[in-house]
């Protein structure tokens, strides 16, 4: 059974005549870890409030664990938010923090805070105020918060790693990973920024003004993207588009190979290194064609700028009217 | 050539260090927060900080930090524009003191508005606008001064992934044909690969390392230095009573080839973006993260065999 339902969702603010969410359905498993992926003005933080209750959607149905929410307040659907800035009440030690909003009191939940405190890592600062940890630490203590209450049956994820420097947006990643994991808690992340919603999630909904273009797992997204939207939003750089015998044909940079016997000729405009495998230097090389700029990824100590070659497609996807329709 | 000597980044007791900034060139200053890199944009451009140190431009030294703006133009992670005053005139604002005609300025408005995507927005007020179109508003504004120098600290932090993506490449576009010495911050090891021609390595206050990008990465000198321009954590792997470190990208799945040495890997588990995986697990009492090309279809709790080059190897 579906934990969460978004059915036929439609939301347009007061005075505004073109709504920003239309006939949207999505739904997310018991347990699962769901991101929400999308450019600032797709409606992703709309559909976010809706999820909490802050907005009521002006047409469609929400329901969690089958029961219906659309008509309750953030209070009575038992969600908990965890922001791009954390929470916390500065006069309280880290462990008031998370067992504040907890009304019942059982050896049971004592227990599980514990666990939750140990497996988060934060038995060396629970003592701690607010004011003595780093934002790193303080987001930690936001998601204990909301894993400790077992009234919470859902935590809504707004851009959590946003604010945080990327050596430790890697290591909060884990830990919220490995948390939702152990706890199976039904976590939807809010996010533009690609790498955390497919690095964090087991599936993904790409969506846009149009609405959700897909959701699939994490490869699937990326090696399937079912609409050119997705392949191009996707991948840093997006999807390569090209036209070929009246078809669009998608390619991902690395999905290709540079001085092949035929294929599209291009120039090569710029090569930038990214690093070395097996000895051998590797960058993304931006190249110039008749479809426009493409972008090649893969070994480039064959590589020199201002010259022409022919750049073959190993695997690409055929589109039609923007929708994916096969293999190449 | 910018030089500084005797910088000192904190005000506190730390060693002084020189430096110097080619022109012509895109230098990225990579550091975590607090290592320093506001306060060195800060020191250059004139503006009060609690850096100090000697700075000559081709061997003449600096004026006054007062009298220093027209050297060094500044573009912050804020979107800093003038609220009350329309796109166009934003841009325009530093041209007044340059005596340009009329014309001659809006044509150079035109320009750098139409190089930065701006120019359908040229009549509109910044608070009506994006964030990105803010910051391609500052940008330009910064670019119109025309300055020596060009200070950009951070100025895609705030912005939208794909957004900062293409500002990037743009960016790179625009800057590498000009004479003007620029000097981009950030924390994020990505802008070092897209943007960096040469690299400055900071650290708590003191410089690390700096040299052109390839060098840098092939050649680190310290596992600081080494670990400021890797995306994840290096891994250690002890041997002979010293430690070695490797990057992640540099360990591999494959079966063993030229020199090398494979050993076993307890999967903890990973994490894929559909053109990389992240390994994590378990390889002789140290936490390693193994950066493999595409998906990995293995599973958590599990072992592999794994293998690295010795020529990767780095010990400091």
């Amino acid at each position: 059974m579906a934990s969460i339902e978004l059915k036929d969702i439609s939301f347009c603010y007061p005075g505004s005549a073109t709504p920003v969410i239309e006939a949207l359905d999505l739904e997310v498993e018991r347990g699962e870890a769901h991101a929400l992926l999308g450019a600032s003005g797709s409606g992703k933080t709309t559909l976010l409030s809706l999820l909490s209750g802050l907005l009521r959607p002006t047409g469609g149905a929400i329901v969690f664990d089958g029961n219906e929410v659309t008509d309750l307040s953030p209070r009575e659907r038992h969600v908990a938010q965890v922001f791009q800035f954390p929470v916390l009440y500065e006069r309280m030690s880290v462990i008031e923090n998370i067992t504040f909003a907890i009304r019942e009191q059982s050896a049971q939940i004592d227990a599980r805070v514990q666990h939750i405190v140990e497996a988060l890592g934060l038995g060396k600062i629970s003592a701690l105020r607010p004011g003595q940890l780093s934002l790193y630490q303080k987001q930690i203590c936001a998601v204990a918060k909301a894993l400790a209450n077992p009234e919470v049956s859902l935590i809504l994820l707004d851009e959590p790693l946003t604010s945080v420097e990327p050596a430790a947006k890697a290591r909060l990643r884990e830990v919220l990973t490995a948390a939702q994991n152990e706890f199976a808690t039904t976590m939807i992340y809010v996010t533009h920024d690609q790498t955390e919603a497919l690095t964090f999630a087991q599936r993904v909904s790409v969506i846009t003004e149009q609405g959700i273009l897909q959701t699939a797992p994490p490869d699937e997204i990326y090696n399937q993207p079912a609409h050119e939207y997705v392949g191009y939003f996707v991948g840093s750089p997006g999807m390569n588009f090209v036209t070929r015998e009246g078809e669009r044909v998608g390619f991902r940079p690395e999905w290709c190979h540079l001085h092949a016997t035929s294929g599209i000729a291009v120039e090569v405009t710029t090569c930038r290194f990214e690093g070395t495998r097996a000895g051998r230097a590797h960058g993304l090389v931006e190249l110039s064609s008749a479809s426009g700029p493409l972008f090649y990824r893969g070994p480039i100590d064959a590589v020199k700028t201002g010259t022409q070659t022919r750049l073959g497609i190993d695997r690409g996807l055929r589109y039609r009217d923007a929708r994916m329709v096969g293999v190449l | 050539m910018l030089q500084l000597t005797n910088v000192r980044l904190f005000n506190r007791a730390l060693p002084t260090f020189e430096h110097s900034f080619a022109p012509g060139r895109i230098h990225v200053v990579l550091g975590t927060n607090q290592a320093g890199k506001t306060n060195l944009c800060r020191l250059i451009a004139g503006l009060p900080c609690s850096a100090s140190g000697d700075i000559t431009f081709d061997g003449t030294p600096l004026p006054a930090p007062r009298a220093r703006r027209g050297t060094a133009a500044m573009v912050y992670q804020a979107f800093v524009n003038y609220p009350n005053l329309t796109v166009a005139q934003n841009i325009a604002s530093p041209l007044r003191a340059q005596k340009l005609s009329t014309a001659q300025a809006e044509a150079r408005v035109a320009n750098l508005a139409a190089t930065l995507h701006i120019d359908d927005l040229l009549d509109r007020l910044p608070h009506e606008l994006s964030g990105g179109q803010q910051q391609r508003v500052a940008i330009a504004r910064a670019l119109a001064k025309r300055a020596r120098v060009l200070l950009l600290d951070e100025p895609l932090v705030n912005l939208d992934f794909k957004l900062r993506e293409a500002l990037q490449r743009e960016l790179r576009a625009l800057l590498e044909d000009q004479a003007t010495t620029v000097i981009y911050t950030s924390t994020d090891t990505r802008d070092a690969f897209s943007l960096a021609d040469e690299l400055l390595l900071l650290q708590d206050g003191t410089k690390l390392q700096s040299g052109a990008l390839e060098d840098v990465y092939a050649k680190p000198q310290s596992s600081a230095a080494m670990a400021l321009l890797s995306d994840a954590p290096l891994n250690v792997l002890e041997r002979d009573g010293s430690k070695h470190f490797i990057r992640p990208e540099h360990v591999y799945l494959r079966p063993p080839t030229a020199p090398q040495i494979s050993f076993d890997m307890f999967v903890r588990n990973y994490v894929t973006n559909g053109n990389t995986t992240y390994i994590q697990g378990e390889v002789e009492n140290h936490t390693w993260v193994m950066r493999h090309p595409g998906v990995w279809s293995g599973s958590d709790n599990s072992n592999v065999k794994v293998s690295v080059d010795t020529q990767d190897l780095r010990r400091f």
